[in-house]
């Protein structure tokens, strides 16, 4: 295979306010972060897409002592949860928006089977730029 | 919610039969500011637990024909790369083949798969694996080993951050551990605990660890909960888990949810079952080892993975469930106690928590887990811990555990290594006929 760069085009769509995927020219599931193989089905090729930056608010977790991370202070509360992306890819991600206030209510809506909206927020974390996400106006 | 987004394994049968004929361990330490203590090595923990192994086996450090070396990260805890061959040189075996690894809190579990792997290849007959971290402390600049400094979290707090991939999911996931409060959360959910019936079982957790740990010679944590009480003017020991003297460190886990860091090795001797006959020790057969390793940013990783190494171990070895007398967890984080214990069907679904609050789980109850007091109570050397269960788990497989021994002595043990990234691995044991 041609040796590729992805993680230098990754950040620098984030520069721009892009976010970048790869889909798998196979079973056309999408990886996120952009890799060359997929992970889904295992098959070896992939191809550049540009995700829609939205996706679906699943799991709230907020920081403590021993999970702060005092680099997010700066771009307001936030929380630790998993998003599922619009595309269908769901991961790990910073959360803006979130006190514990908020948490209580969105965790019984989506308890309930409702759908609470995110969608991304790219911070300068110190020199480079990365994907974080924040609820959706009113949400 | 469906989590399936990795891909899927089979393993087969082993060539030969491999069993484990010695173990050996350190008591999990902390050296600093002890007199007797202070200025421990590496190298000598390792020596010991390696050479009490084969002492344990049987047989001299001459018999065995090649080693695995383990530790969580020896460049950070101490100011080495390739440390196999320095450790070489403390058990008598200059020049033999080794092997050293690192795969954080996981390495002890993957020490054995490794070494049973070169066993039941042929390559070798007699192998010995074993772990060792000096985790309370680091090197005192570049001073020889036997002068170090203590550990703090501003220390190691940076390090664990080298946990997550360094392309993509430091920049997007933030924080550490919140995969130990993701899966609670999920549990909690599905089968809808109140805020106090989490908290509690999780208590519980802790007391059951430490009553075991309080008999255990070699835990780190021994001072029973109903002292530490007492102590601060309380009667109860669970009312003084849940007071303002062991507060939230997370969202659900308490200070007593979180491993203490030890000082601590422990090694292993296996070869193959048919011979037996060279060794004191009756065979503890290694029936099979799953596996399964996730990124830290995978959603739900600890669940997916354990899940995955799971069903490959019963799927390779036939066993099922319900024969396992003895479940060893590794629980740096406490909620994987209960959380991989139903994972791996030891415990019933939505029901494991009630098995917790009624003492069941406890060492002297009749589904035990973490007979050694676990994680949070025996203490974690990192790289070490793994194999320190797997030492836990064959001296209560011989029936050899003293006060903390098991009620009844278990024929099949299974253990569920986690760690570093994240790593799975799904061990099981069984007394050979």
């Amino acid at each position: 295979m041609k040796l590729e760069r992805l993680v230098k085009p990754y950040y620098d769509a984030l520069e721009e306010g892009k976010v970048l995927a790869r889909r798998c020219l196979e079973c056309g599931a999408i990886e996120f972060p952009p890799h060359y193989a997929c992970n889904k089905c295992g098959y070896h090729a992939t191809e550049w897409v540009e995700l829609s930056g939205h996706g679906w608010l699943k799991t709230i977790i907020l920081p403590a002592p021993t999970t702060d991370d005092a680099r997010l202070k700066p771009y307001g509360r936030y929380g630790f949860g998993e998003v599922e992306f619009d595309e269908g890819v769901t991961t790990n991600v910073v959360i803006y928006g979130i006190t514990p206030k908020k948490r209580k209510v969105l965790r019984e809506r989506i308890a309930n089977g409702e759908k609470v909206g995110v969608h991304k927020k790219i911070v300068d974390l110190g020199g480079y730029k990365g994907l974080h996400f924040e609820l959706d106006e009113g949400e | 919610m469906e989590y399936n987004s990795m891909t899927h394994s089979r393993i087969g049968r082993y060539s030969r039969s491999v069993s484990i004929f010695g173990v050996g361990a350190t008591p999990f330490m902390d050296i600093n500011d002890d007199p007797e203590l202070e200025g421990l090595t590496e190298g000598e923990v390792f020596g010991c637990a390696a050479i009490s192994a084969m002492e344990d086996a049987g047989i001299e450090p001459r018999d065995v024909q090649y080693f695995y070396h383990c530790s969580a990260n020896p460049a950070f805890f101490n100011n080495c790369v390739t440390p196999n061959m320095q450790v070489a040189e403390w058990m008598g075996m200059r020049g033999r083949g080794s092997v050293h690894h690192s795969e954080a809190c996981c390495s002890g579990y993957v020490g054995l798969e490794q070494a049973v792997m070169a066993v039941a290849s042929g390559t070798y007959d007699i192998v010995l694996s074993g772990g060792a971290e000096m985790a309370t402390g680091l090197p005192d600049g570049t001073k020889p080993a036997c002068f170090r400094r203590r550990i703090t979290t501003d220390d190691i707090y940076p390090d664990l951050v080298k946990i997550g991939d360094r392309a993509y999911a430091r920049s997007i996931i933030g924080g550490m551990n919140v995969g130990s409060d993701n899966w609670l959360d999920l549990y909690v959910r599905t089968y809808g605990l109140t805020d106090k019936e989490i908290d509690d079982t999780l208590n519980q957790m802790s007391y059951n660890g430490r009553r075991a740990a309080a008999l255990n010679p070699l835990a780190l944590m021994r001072t029973p909960f109903e002292d530490l009480a007492k102590e601060v003017g309380i009667d109860d020991p669970m009312e003084y888990l849940r007071s303002p003297y062991n507060p939230k460190v997370s969202q659900y886990l308490r200070v007593t949810g979180n491993a203490p860091a030890a000082d601590g090795a422990a090694a292993v001797i296996v070869a193959p079952t048919e011979m037996a006959h060279l060794f004191k020790t009756k065979p503890i057969e290694i029936l099979g080892i799953g596996a399964s390793c996730l990124e830290f940013a995978v959603p739900q990783l600890e669940m997916q993975a354990t899940r995955e190494a799971t069903r490959q171990v019963y799927e390779m070895t036939g066993v099922k469930p319900e024969e396992i007398d003895l479940l060893l967890i590794n629980d740096f984080m406490l909620g994987s106690q209960l959380l991989a214990a139903e994972e791996v069907g030891y415990l019933p679904r939505g029901e494991g928590w009630k098995y917790v609050l009624e003492g069941r789980t406890a060492f002297d109850g009749d589904k035990p887990i973490n007979s050694s007091g676990g994680r949070t109570s025996y203490g974690h050397a990192f790289g070490a811990s793994g194999m320190a269960d797997v030492y836990e788990a064959v001296i209560q497989m011989r029936g050899e555990a003293g006060a903390h021994q098991v009620k009844k002595t278990p024929k099949t043990t299974f253990l569920r290594g986690f760690g570093g990234g994240q790593n799975v691995r799904a061990i099981i044991l069984r007394t050979a006929e």
